[in-house]
């Protein structure tokens, strides 16, 4: 069966011509490039985009996959976040044609809104505003772990850098989050105002 | 357990799975209870998991719509994976890749060059030591006294303008002055400094030291009369003029002199 094969015995037998196989590869890894493209843009016309950029790649590029660095998802990931790095500076370009900035935050200056397409609930929202306003490379993190539930080393993978400096990333995100929410989340009133580490 | 040790392993956990943990670790559950400061940061952790999780709940089916569906596996019938792309080595290498080897091609060309140098140092060195040793054939007419402030001073061209002998050109004393084999006598501390070095087979004493690369060349034996300073470190008798052999190289620099008599 298909499904119970690995994603590089799919992507092998797609490279002999089995789109079978090819279409199970797709299916099984649509989704989390998707929500990745999704978490990281705020804008599902942009998520769209960029999981058709990325399967277009692997049909370009694919045979020069090599298993021995990586996993297929981790590929596909840092595929993602090429074309997500991509799309971003492209509607930022647009948005500083034609609309000012709002604030000092640069993705929220986008004339999208990211937010009102998806989440439902005050929660879902304020949260999803304070991911979108993480610097880039916090953002990340963010949504690898934490919303696409990848471990430190599979996010290093696909970031291509080492588990220590996702750790730092993750931590000090967690910290901006945190601080973010406090202000903009009255459902998150629980959130303490000074969640100081004490090193005693 | 510390605040350091609770901090360090709370920070080994994403949000989520400390939401997870809850109180199933005690100590850690404890070491929030007693201490307020870990305690508000672990509230606060969990808190924040909470909300990346309902984030997470909100986006979970979200996928790509049949179109980008569609559009790949219409990709894959009409054109399928590409052959691999032969990338040009430059293009596809990182920009520190292309600069070591920008540093590489340097460095064989700085070695290539050392090489090339070393070797000609290395045949004019030898060329220099395989010479032989002819002695200087230096006909004399005449002699006048020639002008000692000058003559004192390492021998300018200028002050030999005036020197009515008759020069003979010399053919193979290049080797008498060449090389370090010769002592140094410029000045009266330079004589006492050269006295340990050896004397030219001929009796020509260098006046300079000089770098073959720089005093090669032809140079010429010229018979003079010097007045009796010049040589008073020779013997302690300055009231005599003496005659001396000085050879003159291209520059008009005096490399050696030879004191035929007193």
């Amino acid at each position: 069966m298909l499904t119970e094969q690995t994603d590089e015995q799919l992507l092998a037998q797609a490279l002999d011509g089995n789109e079978d196989a090819f279409t199970a590869l797709y299916r099984r890894r649509q989704g989390p490039v998707y929500r990745f493209a999704l978490h990281m843009s705020g804008s599902p016309q942009v998520a769209e985009e960029v999981t058709q950029d990325v399967f277009m790649f692997l049909l370009q590029r694919g045979r020069g996959f090599d298993p021995s660095r990586g996993a297929v998802g981790a590929y596909l990931f840092g595929v993602a976040r090429n074309y997500v790095r991509r799309a971003m500076e492209k509607s930022h370009s647009e948005a500083a044609m034609t609309t000012p900035a709002e604030d000092d935050d640069p993705l929220l200056v986008t004339n999208f809104d990211p937010v009102g397409e998806i989440a439902r609930g005050q929660t879902s929202k304020a949260v999803w505003k304070a991911v979108l306003s993480l610097p880039e490379h916090y953002r990340e993190a963010v949504v690898l772990c934490d919303l696409q539930d990848l471990s430190y080393a599979e996010a290093a993978e696909a970031l291509g850098c080492a588990i220590g400096t996702i750790r730092s990333r993750l931590h000090r995100a967690h910290e901006m989050l945190v601080r973010k929410l406090q202000n903009s989340a009255p459902a998150l009133a629980g959130f303490s105002g000074d969640a100081a580490r004490c090193l005693s | 357990m510390t605040c350091r040790e609770f901090i360090e392993t709370a920070e080994s956990l994403t949000p989520l799975q400390l939401r997870l943990l809850g109180t199933k670790d005690e100590p850690m559950s404890a070491h929030a209870r007693e201490c307020g400061g870990c305690g508000k940061w672990m509230e606060s952790q969990r808190l924040l998991g909470n909300a990346l999780q309902v984030l997470r709940a909100h986006t979970a089916q979200s996928e790509a719509g049949p179109k980008v569906e569609l559009a790949v596996l219409e990709a894959f019938r009409t054109q399928g994976f590409e052959p691999v792309a032969a990338i040009a080595p430059d293009r596809g290498a990182p920009a520190v890749w292309k600069l070591s080897r920008f540093f590489e091609v340097g460095a064989y060309a700085a070695v290539a060059a050392a090489l090339i140098v070393g070797i000609f140092l290395g045949a004019r060195m030898w060329r220099d030591r395989q010479a032989p040793a002819t002695p200087v054939q230096a006909q004399v007419t005449s002699t006048l006294p020639v002008n000692p402030r000058v003559t004192t001073v390492a021998g300018k061209t200028e002050s030999l303008g005036n020197v009515t002998t008759e020069i003979a050109p010399k053919s193979a004393s290049a080797s008498t002055s060449r090389g370090g084999g010769l002592a140094a006598k410029r000045s009266q501390p330079a004589v006492e400094q050269a006295a340990t070095t050896t004397v030219d087979r001929q009796g020509f004493v260098a006046l300079m030291f000089c770098d073959p690369l720089i005093c090669s060349g032809e140079e010429q034996v010229i018979r003079m009369e010097l007045p009796g300073s010049a040589s008073a470190s020779a013997d302690g008798n300055g009231s005599q003029p003496v005659i001396a052999d000085v050879v003159v190289g291209d520059d008009g620099l005096v490399r050696a002199m030879r004191i035929v008599n007193q």
